[in-house]
């Protein structure tokens, strides 16, 4: 049982909630999924008066263009996998929801928004979001604002989310390029440890086999923060990465903080960064022959 | 000597609210406090306690319910959220007295053993078959993935799984 005087509210506004969210501040959060949240609730973890239910504001639908897609707030894993494929780059986002861990009623219940704004540095969503160049939809007292996901992703569990201001949706370009995901994880209903996203020029300029010139491949859950990486510096003149020890030492010496969790310590994480970007780079150009 | 302190502390009333959904096919308005769980709800308001309280951290799906047509885990949903919705827990789930096929089939293969899980193993497998008339094994295990059987008995959860789409299936070619 949640042990606070919690209330409950449900605007059917944005005007509404961003005003709830400004009177109660640090007292209020918002219910999207509730697959974090309301267990952390639960558990005493979070000590709230208020939360804010984004389910009657509207923001529960996913618009899916030629080159993009946008996703409202209360989308689910389950309506993105009820879509036909995504176009462009814009599929990763349902090859992440097809792997959410809990089975049904979490792809069901959890959202993409809701992962995003909670920015748990285990989580896949914010460095698939980072990795697809989404822009992410704020309102807030000020008004609307748009931000690109790189800059929304702060620190473990912190985004830039001002007061009042709640995240709306995200819009995802839909890109014409080949794109490789890997997740390293240890069992069905574990977090990943690390995730890897790499996005290669639609051709292979005629380098065949051998180039990755144009790469960019970002991290996930091995930072504090999505790490993404342009692998320009590391590539010689023909765009061939060099020896897997050389690319897994400059993948480590571009890392920055890790992060450090039940499942794996940061040192850990970093000695795989280098192998799950290497094989995120191989699905790129495998999976796109 | 040191006084005790006589004023009462103050303790904030704990909102409430009446919330008015359809449950099993049926209206029904409960009046519960903002911070209650659906699932509790349904098994201490409405005395419906085949939806089960596991780990109340969205983990064991023993509390998992129907919402709006879609399985949920019951302790993630705030009652308060579930107003206008219509739910089906277990109880809902066999008609006129006959088990569900997806039931009846867990009966057969002795998918029920010790009860507890079953909530989640019906609903996740309705949802499963619902979209897939001939799953694989993989797919069946992973539409249940988010259960956990505390008897450890997975096998024959997935043998059930398997019966209950074969019997779907020569039902349709029959009807």
């Amino acid at each position: 049982m949640i042990r606070t005087a919690l209330r409950h509210h449900a605007p059917t506004e944005v005007a509404e909630a961003v005003a709830l969210l400004d009177i109660h501040a640090d007292r209020a959060a918002v219910l999207a999924g509730g697959t974090m949240l309301v267990p952390s609730l639960t558990r005493g973890e979070r000590d709230l008066d208020h939360v804010i239910d984004l389910r009657r504001l509207g923001v529960d639908a996913a618009t899916v263009t030629a080159d993009s897609v946008h996703i409202g707030a209360m989308v689910t894993y389950a309506q993105l996998l009820a879509r036909s494929a995504f176009p462009g780059t814009a599929q990763l986002l349902q090859r992440v929801a097809g792997a959410i861990t809990g089975g049904p009623q979490i792809r069901c219940q959890g959202t993409i928004c809701g992962s995003a704004a909670y920015a748990n540095p285990s989580s896949e969503v914010p460095a698939v979001l980072v990795a697809l160049d989404a822009t992410m939809h704020l309102h807030g007292p000020g008004g609307a604002r748009m931000i690109p996901a790189a800059a929304f992703f702060l620190d473990a569990y912190t985004v830039d989310l001002r007061r009042g201001e709640l995240l709306t949706g995200v819009t995802v370009a839909a890109r014409a390029a080949r794109l490789g995901y890997y997740k390293l994880k240890l069992a069905e209903g574990s977090w990943p440890i690390a995730t890897a996203a790499a996005v290669l020029p639609p051709t292979d300029g005629g380098y065949g086999d051998v180039g990755y010139r144009g790469a960019v491949v970002t991290l996930g859950a091995i930072g504090t923060r999505p790490i993404q990486l342009d692998l320009a510096p590391v590539l010689d003149d023909d765009g061939r990465l060099p020896s897997d020890a050389d690319v897994d030492d400059w993948v480590v010496a571009q890392i920055g903080e890790t992060w450090d969790d039940e499942l794996a310590p940061g040192d850990y994480r970093s000695m795989v960064a280098g192998v799950v970007l290497r094989r995120a780079l191989h699905r790129a150009r495998e999976e796109n022959r | 000597m040191t006084e005790l302190a006589t004023e009462p502390q103050q303790v904030e009333a704990v909102p409430d609210r009446d919330v008015s959904m359809t449950v099993n096919g049926r209206a029904c308005r409960v009046r519960c406090e903002d911070r209650h769980l659906l699932v509790e709800v349904l098994r201490e308001q409405l005395r419906l306690k085949g939806t089960h309280a596991g780990c109340l951290n969205g983990d064991c799906g023993a509390c998992t319910v129907e919402f709006d047509g879609q399985p949920v885990k019951s302790c993630l949903v705030l009652a308060a959220a579930a107003e206008g919705a219509e739910i089906t827990t277990l109880e809902g789930v066999a008609k006129g007295g006959e088990l569900d096929p997806v039931q009846q089939a867990f009966w057969d293969n002795d998918g029920f053993q010790c009860g507890f899980c079953v909530p989640g193993q019906i609903f996740a497998t309705r949802w499963l078959l619902a979209r897939d008339t001939d799953p694989t094994d993989e797919a069946i295990r992973e539409a249940l993935a988010g259960n956990i059987c505390r008897c450890t008995g997975y096998q024959t959860i997935v043998e059930s799984v398997r019966a209950a789409a074969a019997g779907l299936r020569d039902k349709r070619r029959t009807t």
